[in-house]
């Protein structure tokens, strides 16, 4: 009995020490923490539309139950682009993306912010650097994946398809919302594009 | 027991039980890992770091431990440490955690921290322990690196990050399936000259 007091005793004495140096840690580093985070963020909707002088969020849109958010950029008081976040899903994890458009809703840039795919196979999304270029200009109706050389459409990764096909859902969504939201006349059929 | 130089305790975790060469622990990270020297590398400081503080503590608290509850003491006071280098990295070296931050977490399992907590810091002065830390956790970090220059240069014909070949010689070693070869290989030869040079046995116990 009196063993097995000193047992807990000296467990959950070390249980409560190093429960107090994990709390102590998180209280100094959380701040510098979300203030790095924060920065991050902003640097990274700042180079989707460098033009622009304000970025502010808008609002809060979700592909199934995860929710991204989207945001105006303004240059004075013009709108010069459109940001949302987006992710798609692709072989190992989801690829978070941010995506610009112009007034048009056409595509201005692609910046993948995280992803985990395969090194040498699915992160050919970031190295080859043609792929995320062939998004700039395209309109929601050519944002479609095809397996072969396209100037029209979108052209997979050999070898990276499923990535390639993340990154494109991801944009497709993200394009798709914002026309719902600002596309005033734009006229997109929905249903039945190929994904 | 038995009096040791500071420096046999020191070589013995870089070459003579070399974490992964030598006792085989800690094979699943050393190949999740080390695709790329760069993250090779960074993972064997984090774990550089954890299991020299790790050591220190255990050997520290050691008569405080009751045996028959230490395992989870010890487990308790490694994931404590994992979790401080998990909350500095994340705030003071955001381009490194970007990387490594999923892997991070990770070092709560490896078997090698645990082992050594086990078979050394909980028998030895706080000295001999810190040393046997920071000689394991070199070991550890040499080993990665090691399997990451052989993986990446073979892979992707790159080192660091920056390319040399400009082609992909052989595609497979940056895979999972490429990481066992490498760390194969490379025991194999380790041994070999083991045997050929320094006439040792060249053997390795399992482990995961």
């Amino acid at each position: 009995m009196k063993e097995m007091l000193k047992i807990t005793l000296s467990l959950v004495a070390i249980f409560v020490v190093a429960g107090m140096i994990m709390v102590g840690v998180f209280y100094v580093t959380s701040p510098v923490r979300f203030k790095a985070e924060k920065k991050e963020k902003e640097e990274a909707l700042k180079k989707m539309a460098p033009e622009a002088d304000v970025i502010t969020e808008v609002g809060k849109w979700n592909i199934g139950r995860k929710h991204y958010d989207y945001h105006e950029a303004k240059s004075g008081r013009r709108i010069v682009a459109y940001i949302a976040t987006t992710a798609g899903k692709g072989y190992s994890s989801y690829v978070k993306m941010l995506v610009s458009v112009d007034r048009d809703i056409r595509v201005k840039g692609v910046q993948v912010l995280d992803h985990a795919e395969t090194p040498g196979l699915g992160d050919q999304i970031i190295e080859e650097e043609w792929f995320l270029e062939q998004f700039k200009g395209k309109e929601f109706s050519q944002l479609a994946l095809l397996k072969k050389p396209t100037k029209e459409n979108i052209q997979a990764i050999s070898g990276a398809t499923i990535s390639s096909r993340a990154v494109t859902n991801g944009v497709k969504d993200a394009v798709q919302m914002l026309i719902e939201r600002y596309g005033g006349g734009i006229k997109v059929a929905t249903h039945g594009v190929k994904k | 027991m038995k009096k040791v130089s500071y420096w046999a305790i020191f070589k013995n975790g870089l070459f003579g039980e070399n974490p992964v060469f030598r006792l085989a622990l800690s094979l699943c990270p050393a190949v999740a890992v080390t695709s790329g020297v760069k993250n090779g590398f960074l993972m064997g400081v984090a774990v550089f770091f954890v299991m020299t503080m790790v050591n220190v503590t255990v050997s520290l608290i050691r008569s405080f431990i009751s045996p028959k509850v230490r395992i989870p003491a010890y487990m308790f006071i490694i994931a404590t440490w994992v979790t401080v280098t998990d909350l500095v990295m994340g705030a003071y070296a955001r381009d490194v955690y970007k990387e490594m931050g999923l892997y991070i977490m990770l070092i709560v399992a490896f078997a090698i921290v645990l082992s050594r907590a086990e078979v050394f810091a909980s028998k030895n002065k706080l000295i001999p322990s810190m040393i046997d830390g920071m000689g394991m956790g070199l070991g550890f970090l040499l080993a990665l690196v090691l399997i990451g220059i052989t993986r990446e240069f073979l892979g992707k014909g790159s080192l660091w990050g920056y390319d040399i070949l400009h082609t992909r010689p052989l595609l497979i070693m940056v895979l999972p399936t490429g990481g066992f070869f490498a760390m194969g290989l490379l025991m194999g030869f380790l041994n070999w000259i083991d045997r050929k040079v320094f006439g040792g046995t060249g053997a390795s116990s399992g482990g995961h």
